[in-house]
């Protein structure tokens, strides 16, 4: 360390601590110059997570958002070089902070995904038609061996909540609460249409597959995965399985989200 | 080891940042001139992306008027040193985009722990001085061409400073040859927030490393707060487009001058109509911009 070092490190403290005492031989002057560089930072944090999490702001109201930012950025205080980072984590703290509503956390995840894919590599997806000139010649084996790239940033997960009435009804700014606990969770499955980022609800199977293909398992893992516990399945049970992979399959297709067989 | 490069030639001309609102405006029609402005300026961080459509909206208006990358998180002055990461991927925008120029300011926004985003001063020391050189010496090394960079508004001095801000400039430039974008509205708020004259401040520096100026709109002193804030937010005022006048009769070579406009960011013919009053007060200098 030296002296500057010190000295830069004491000044970040004062910033993101305003309970920190303010550097030796500071003056009035420094500290009014200081009220000013907190207040600064104040207004990035808060005005680069209302963007991100516009709907989550919308839905929270003020008061309530404002909180969870500076709850947000006590516990995580930025590091990155952009500041679209500070909403890492973002979902976790609204998860922390509004236990008795879920919602918002999904609503959180669901932003942060798509601010990620906004600026995702671009890709041109696999159509449906390409796929099938792929696997034409495709034997069972090379079937349970097959590997997909899929859209990078894309995600899914399971939610207990309508997050499509919620979007809606949000992009109207409109206060009214749709009806939004689903009678069983489903996946929210995230990716981007061209340029722009989008999802939809889909079956809860489509989200532990998503997680197993996109970190590189095969499509026979997959099928295994959704085969279950089940350590002697009969033909019905596997055979099952394999129509719900080739609809899980079907569906990300349909909506460009295989990039590749096999990369 | 400090390399040297190919100098960064004059390029007289009008231009405005490249912001969201103003997207349309910019790729609209066949005409590469569908906004009349000689350049755009862009804030680096929001392109160092690897996709998206920002990024080939950019592309798109690079073919069609000369680009400006200008930074807010390389933090040339951290004690800690540069972020090979953020260099790394500012190269690759540089190699993407092939900018007139490459921008920054002096200042710090972060320690190895933390980040600001914000632009904090730096003592006016012979430590900070050499801290500054050497991380210049580093992003010209990657960049493999010299930066300009921007004079900050500050809020606060330091009781340890030992040379003016205008002579930590003039070191700067010289020890490294990296040149100088010089925002006329951070002299001003400066100068009224730590009560030096705008004008000696120009005086002071080797104004022949001047390629580019900013003009902007900052918020005044209140009863509450006796310190101006640069925000960007508003229209230029008419004591700073005064000493735009003054510092245009200084230099010695033609500038490029642009207006930056970040928050309430108006419909572009009202920006368009500032750059005219740049225009018609260039066109008064002794060096036309």
């Amino acid at each position: 360390m030296n002296g500057l070092a010190d000295r830069q490190a004491a000044f970040l403290r004062a910033i993101l601590d305003e309970a920190e005492p303010l550097p030796a031989g500071w003056g009035n002057a420094q500290a009014m110059g200081m009220k000013v560089y907190r207040g600064n930072y104040r207004s990035a944090i808060m005005g680069a997570l209302g963007e991100t999490f516009e709907r989550t702001a919308v839905y929270l109201g003020d008061k309530p958002f404002a909180q969870a930012c500076i709850n947000h950025a006590i516990a995580h205080p930025p590091s990155g070089w952009t500041i679209d980072a500070v909403g890492a984590g973002f979902g976790a703290t609204c998860a922390a902070l509004f236990p008795g509503n879920p919602e918002v956390a999904e609503l959180a995840w669901l932003e942060w995904t798509m601010l990620g894919l906004a600026t995702a590599p671009d890709n041109v997806p696999l159509n449906v038609e390409s796929f099938s000139q792929t696997v034409a010649d495709f034997g069972e084996d090379d079937w349970a061996a097959m590997r997909l790239a899929l859209q990078p940033r894309a995600d899914a997960r399971l939610v207990w909540h309508d997050l499509e009435a919620l979007w809606r009804a949000l992009g109207k700014d409109r206060v009214e609460r749709p009806e939004l606990r689903l009678a069983t969770p489903q996946c929210c499955l995230v990716w981007r249409e061209g340029e722009r980022p989008t999802f939809t609800l889909v079956e809860a199977d489509h989200a532990g597959a998503f997680a197993l293909m996109q970190g590189g398992a095969s499509y026979g893992e997959m099928i295994e995965l959704l085969i279950g516990n089940d350590p002697e399945p009969s033909s019905e049970t596997v055979q099952a399985a394999a129509m719900c992979a080739g609809a899980i399959l079907g569906r990300w297709l349909k909506e460009g989200i295989v990039v590749q067989v096999n990369p | 080891m400090r390399a040297r490069y190919e100098p960064v030639a004059p390029f007289g001309g009008f231009g405005l940042g490249l912001r969201r609102p103003h997207y349309d405006d910019f790729i609209a029609g066949a005409d590469p001139r569908n906004v009349p402005v000689d350049f755009v300026e862009v804030i680096s961080e929001n392109y160092m992306i690897q996709g998206g459509r920002q990024l080939r909206i950019l592309e798109q208006v690079r073919e069609r008027l000369p680009v400006i990358i200008h930074g807010v998180s390389m933090s040339i002055g951290s004690a800690d040193g540069l972020d090979v990461d953020y260099l790394a991927k500012l190269k690759q925008l540089e190699q993407r985009i092939e900018p007139l120029w490459v921008s920054d300011h002096l200042c710090w926004t972060r320690t190895s722990a933390h980040s600001s985003h914000d632009l904090l001063p730096l003592p006016l020391t012979q430590e900070a001085l050499e801290v500054v050189c050497a991380n210049i010496d580093h992003a010209q090394n990657v960049l493999g061409r010299p930066m300009l960079l921007e004079n900050p508004s500050s809020y606060l001095t330091f009781p340890e400073d030992e040379m003016s801000e205008w002579q930590f400039l003039t070191e700067m430039t010289r020890a490294t040859g990296c040149y100088l974008l010089l925002d006329v509205n951070n002299i001003y708020v400066s100068a009224s927030n730590h009560g030096f004259a705008a004008e000696d401040y120009l005086a002071g520096l080797p104004l022949d490393r001047v390629r580019q100026i900013h003009l902007a709109g900052h918020d005044p002193a209140t009863a509450d707060r006796d310190i101006i804030i640069d925000t960007h937010d508003r229209p230029v005022i008419d004591p700073v487009w005064d000493l735009y006048a003054r510092a245009m009769s200084m230099l010695p070579q033609p500038v490029a001058t642009m207006i930056e406009r970040d928050e309430n960011i108006p419909p572009l013919p009202e920006l368009l109509g500032e750059l005219d009053r740049a225009r018609t007060i260039a066109a008064g200098a002794p060096v036309a911009a």
